[in-house]
């Protein structure tokens, strides 16, 4: 075998050797033959013509002596290779389905394959990313949430099983001023570990000094490099950026490429904030790395034991009931995993069909070549040869279709990433990389494989003798391949159904998603999003001047209906803060954190609610579309020197005060913007649901911004207008004019819509067009083999006729084949689609998985495809003319 | 094989090989030469073409059983040698043996036919 190879590998790197050895050796015998030629007399040219014509052809001799210099099995292979593709060259039609289905099919999967592993597999861009963990505490209910810093501090000093372990906290999109022009960026603050639980290091500059991490120490900021090239630019030495009310001296920039965590722009060190000293205050968000060698499994019983003991000695001071350590990629991926999972899976089944199609067609076309193969064993071929030049043909169609595939799969990649980059993190990174082109390659040699297989399955039924003595075309089929087509079909049929159930729930899902009430209706208005971020000692003041402003210009411009603005738009691009809040006795009744210390436990207990916290405008809710149940919303009397009001939504209504009135209630919720003033209820709004529609609606609390400006950030102006796109450049001059480092920016209700919907469309178009093209498949192949059972069965058709049968009769003969294995398709595609259902149920909103109607229309799509693809060739069979058939032997 | 006139003869299927191994069994030498041995040893009853010849010497290359490098003619020309390898010289030895066996249980028989 070594010695067989060797010799292989001789022959093909010395291919160009061999040749120009063969020239020299040709022309040195020429030589000799032409000096023995004029040594016996003859003239000089005489002597070169008799040797050149003794020598003879000159190719056929190179040729004769190449064959000798091959490796015999190379050598046939290639023969085999150069013969397939003159067959196939032959039946441009065959060829040509055959290579667009391993094209599509495998482009398909490749392309899905890219984009799952662009986002879900591979590694994050960190030194050991996958030694990288967030940590969250977990609730009551065991439901992951924040941190507090207290308790992160104790983890810190507890546990063994990190060698790194950071808090940050995000302040998401703010104003960064002092670049070329003012940008949004995305400003997180981190603690002293962060660049060690990464183990990326700014590539310019320097991390934060001590100093810098201190409370009143010297601001300094490091800048991503993406973010540093776009809006900043120049020498890192004396570039400072005003971010709120603080200015900060950029000290480094981060690699291109670096963005953690969520897409982070500019970095700054949490140790300039004074420490949080509520247990309670869950304001940060920790991600850690592990020590070597310890298991991820150990680190987080390691954790959970200290975050119990935690919740043992602190009581009802610290809402942490246990703690999880989740790997950094899991967490990351969490929202797209079971989308692409799907889609990964719908494309496998595709490929499947595909596979099953080609195999088939490849069936079929063996059947009505077996008079070739029975020739070709009459005159000596051995059973494997025939085997080989089956597997040389399924070889050029599988490059061929591997090529068609690697076009689609770059194509499809570049059309799923430009899909959106809010689909899932890191898509945009996506590529056909060369790990997604082995999987094509792997793929494709798959396909090749069973192709040949199958089809020498088809091959050994070749009996010889009643081959060639019945004939070419009335010959009975091979039992076997006949078995081995059909049931290919029968699987195509059943993964056809799968599919189609599987496109028929998303789409019902999709329906039911449209077709829940947000609690909202806005049709047509104008999002603007920017940033209150006016700092200084007065903010609080101004940052109420600069709201009021806006909203009283917007309002008055031509063509505005109203606007209001609130600090968590439902549809997204907002803060949505959630926290405790205690109801009081009196409006005065709890003043500080003390006072509220003071309170016995249990009372603390019956008397504390949780809730989303909301600042809005008098405007939002007439804006907004969202319907006042019962008393008042902010009007001009609220004002800062009146007493603070806040409106409840019916959820939060009917959980805290079920049956009662909450007009008049008094309630402390101080520990959201750090205002200990107490508020009283005014009014009960409807519900809304925030971020998803498929969230029920969450307890909301909404407090006017001109009493609580201190938590107010990131603000989501809605402007209600007939023709809200025209809107934009008015808007961006005014605010520009309020204040000329406020970056604005503009959304309409339809994209903040698609936005939401954006992953179920995307998984609905796409499982849809999958169905679709297995549909095809399938009908065509179901198609091929009836058409083909009627071909093969000509004559006996024809003889039944003459004997009597009437096309009636012909056409439930062959129907009923089709008949039969639709339904052993739909039975098997229905026992799949129903074990497959529970993959798919956390991706369903408003429908079961085994949805009896959705099966049911699956199923009916597929048996008229099915029934659709048996008609011609039954039809064609009744019109069989007996004498005709009969004497076309 | 007893022809007066010496006229050219096909060389025996399956004997091709042994020859050119003989051939080249005292000293390394290029194609052309070989050729010419072949045709004066057998008295210019076998006449090897070079579209035998050198299909066989790429073959009995290939197999390991003769190696082949540059050398310089007489003429100062350059041209390819060839070698019996060990190997080869083993299988010329078999091949020997065998023919002369075949060939003397051949003439035998031709021989007790002529009593």
């Amino acid at each position: 075998m070594f010695e067989w190879w060797r010799r292989w590998a001789r022959g093909v790197w010395r291919r160009e050797e061999t040749e120009q050895r063969l020239d020299e050796e040709i022309s040195f015998h020429l030589e000799q033959a032409v000096a023995q030629n004029e040594a016996r007399g003859m003239s000089p040219g005489e002597a070169r013509r008799a040797a050149l014509l003794r020598f003879g052809g000159i190719e056929p001799f190179k040729e004769r002596v190449r064959d000798e210099v091959r490796p015999a099995i190379a050598q046939d292979f290639w023969r085999d290779v150069r013969v397939g593709a003159r067959l196939l060259r032959r039946t441009p039609g065959f060829t040509a389905a055959a290579v667009l289905t391993i094209g599509l099919g495998s482009g398909a999967a490749t392309a899905v394959f890219s984009v799952v592993h662009g986002v879900l597999l591979r590694p994050l861009p960190y030194p050991e990313s996958d030694r990288i963990v967030r940590l969250y505490q977990l609730d009551q209910n065991g439901r992951r949430g924040n941190v507090s810093q207290l308790n992160f501090e104790d983890w810190q000093a507890q546990t063994t099983s990190f060698s790194a372990m950071a808090m940050w906290s995000s302040w998401g999109l703010v104003p960064v001023v002092g670049g070329r022009e003012p940008a949004m960026g995305t400003l997180v603050a981190v603690s002293r570990e962060f660049f060690d639980v990464m183990r990326v290091r700014p590539e310019a500059g320097r991390g934060f000094s001590d100093v810098e991490q201190r409370v009143g120490g010297p601001a300094a900021a490091i800048v991503g490099r993406a973010f540093w090239d776009r809006w900043i630019g120049g020498p890192l030495a004396g570039q400072s950026l005003r971010m709120g009310d603080r200015v900060y001296t950029v000290v480094g920039i981060m690699p291109d490429g670096f963005d953690y965590p969520g897409g982070a722009s500019v970095w700054i060190a949490r140790g300039l904030m004074p420490p949080d000293t509520s247990r309670t205050a869950h304001n940060v968000q920790a991600t850690a790395r592990l020590r070597d060698g310890v298991p991820l499994a150990a680190a987080q019983l390691e954790i959970s034991r200290i975050s119990r003991e935690l919740k043992a000695r602190y009581g009802d001071d610290t809402w942490m009931f246990d703690a999880a350590a989740v790997p950094l990629l899991d967490q990351i991926t969490t929202t797209s995993k079971p989308v692409l999972t799907m889609l990964f899976m719908a494309a496998v089944l595709l490929l499947l069909v595909a596979t099953a199609n080609v195999s088939s067609l490849l069936l079929a076309r063996t059947s009505t070549r077996q008079h070739e193969f029975a020739i070709q064993l009459a005159i000596g071929a051995s059973r494997f040869r025939v085997v080989r030049q089956l597997l040389a043909e399924a070889t050029v169609l599988a490059v061929a279709g591997g090529i068609v595939g690697a076009v689609t799969a770059a194509w499809t990649v570049r059309a799923l990433v430009a899909l959106g980059p809010g689909l899932a993190p890191r898509l945009a990174e996506a590529r056909v990389d060369w790990f997604a082109l082995a999987f094509a390659v792997a793929v494709t040699a798959f396909t090749a494989l069973a192709l040949g297989l199958l089809t020498a399955i088809g091959t050994r039924s070749v009996r010889l003798s009643s081959a060639l003595s019945i004939g070419p075309r009335t010959m009975t089929p091979g039992r076997r391949g006949l078995v081995a087509r059909q049931s290919l079909v029968v699987a195509q049929v059943a993964l056809t159904l799968v599919l189609l159930s599987g496109a028929g729930l998303l789409g019902r899902s999709f329906l039911g998603v449209l077709a829940v009430n947000p609690g909202f209706s806005l049709d047509d208005a104008l999002i603007v999003d920017f940033t209150a971020a006016a700092g200084g000692s007065d903010s609080r003041v101004r940052r109420v001047q600069l709201l009021d402003a806006m909203l009283d210009r917007v309002g008055r411009l031509p063509g505005v209906a109203s606007a209001g603005l609130v600090t968590g738009f439902p549809l997204g691009g907002g803060n949505y803060s959630n926290g405790r809040f205690i109801e009081m006795t009196s409006a005065n009744e709890l003043q500080s954190y003390d006072d509220i210390a003071k309170l016995p436990r249990e009372a603390l207990a019956a008397r504390t609610g949780q809730a989303g916290y909301r600042i809005a405008s008098p405007g939002y809710f007439r804006t907004m579309g969202i319907p006042v149940l019962r008393g008042r919303v902010f009007d001009e009397r609220d004002d800062a020197a009146a007493p603070h009001v806040a409106i409840v939504s019916q959820s939060l209504a009917e959980s805290k005060w079920p049956g009662q009135d909450p007009i008049g209630r008094f309630v402390q919720f101080g520990n959201m913007d750090g205002d200990p003033q107490g508020f009283r209820v005014i009014g009960v709004v409807g519900d809304v649901r925030e971020l998803t529609p498929e969230t029920p609606p969450g307890p909301l609390f909404y407090a006017s911004y001109r009493q609580r400006p201190n938590s107010v950030w990131r603000v989501n102006l809605i402007v209600r207008s007939p023709d809200p796109a025209s809107l934009g450049p008015a808007i961006q001059r005014i605010a520009r004019e309020i204040d000329p480092d406020v970056p604005v920016q503009f959304r309409t209700v339809g994209e903040a819509f698609d936005a939401v919907l954006i992953g179920r469309r995307f998984s609905l178009v796409l499982i849809s067009l999958f169905s679709a093209a297995a549909l095809v498949l399938a009908t065509l192949g179901l198609y091929g083999v009836v058409a083909y059972l009627v071909a093969q069965r000509t004559r006996e058709i024809g003889i039944r006729i003459a004997l009597g049968a009437t096309p009636g009769h012909l056409m439930r003969l062959i129907l009923s084949r089709g008949a039969i294995i639709a339904v052993c398709g739909g039975l098997a595609g229905l026992a799949a689609a129903l074990a497959l259902a529970r993959l798919v149920e956390g991706m369903l909103f408003g429908i079961r998985a085994n949805d009896p109607a959705v099966l049911a229309v699956a199923a009916g799509v597929t048996a008229s495809a099915a029934f659709a693809a048996s008609v011609l060739p039954a039809r064609r069979a009744a019109r069989i003319e007996p004498a005709t058939s009969l004497r076309s032997t | 094989m007893t022809r007066a006139a010496p006229e050219p003869e096909d060389v025996l299927q399956g004997t091709l090989d042994m020859l050119v191994l003989r051939a080249v069994q005292l000293e390394p030498m290029h194609g052309w030469g070989i050729a010419q041995r072949i045709e004066q040893w057998s008295e210019h009853v076998l006449q090897l073409g070079q579209g035998t010849l050198y299909p066989s010497l790429y073959r009995l290359e290939r197999q390991g059983l003769i190696d082949s490098r540059w050398q310089v003619t007489e003429n100062n020309r350059r041209a390819r040698y060839y070698a019996l390898t060990p190997a080869g010289r083993r299988q010329l030895a078999r091949e020997v043996a065998s023919w002369k066996r075949l060939s003397r249980a051949i003439n035998l028989v031709l021989d007790a036919s002529e009593v």
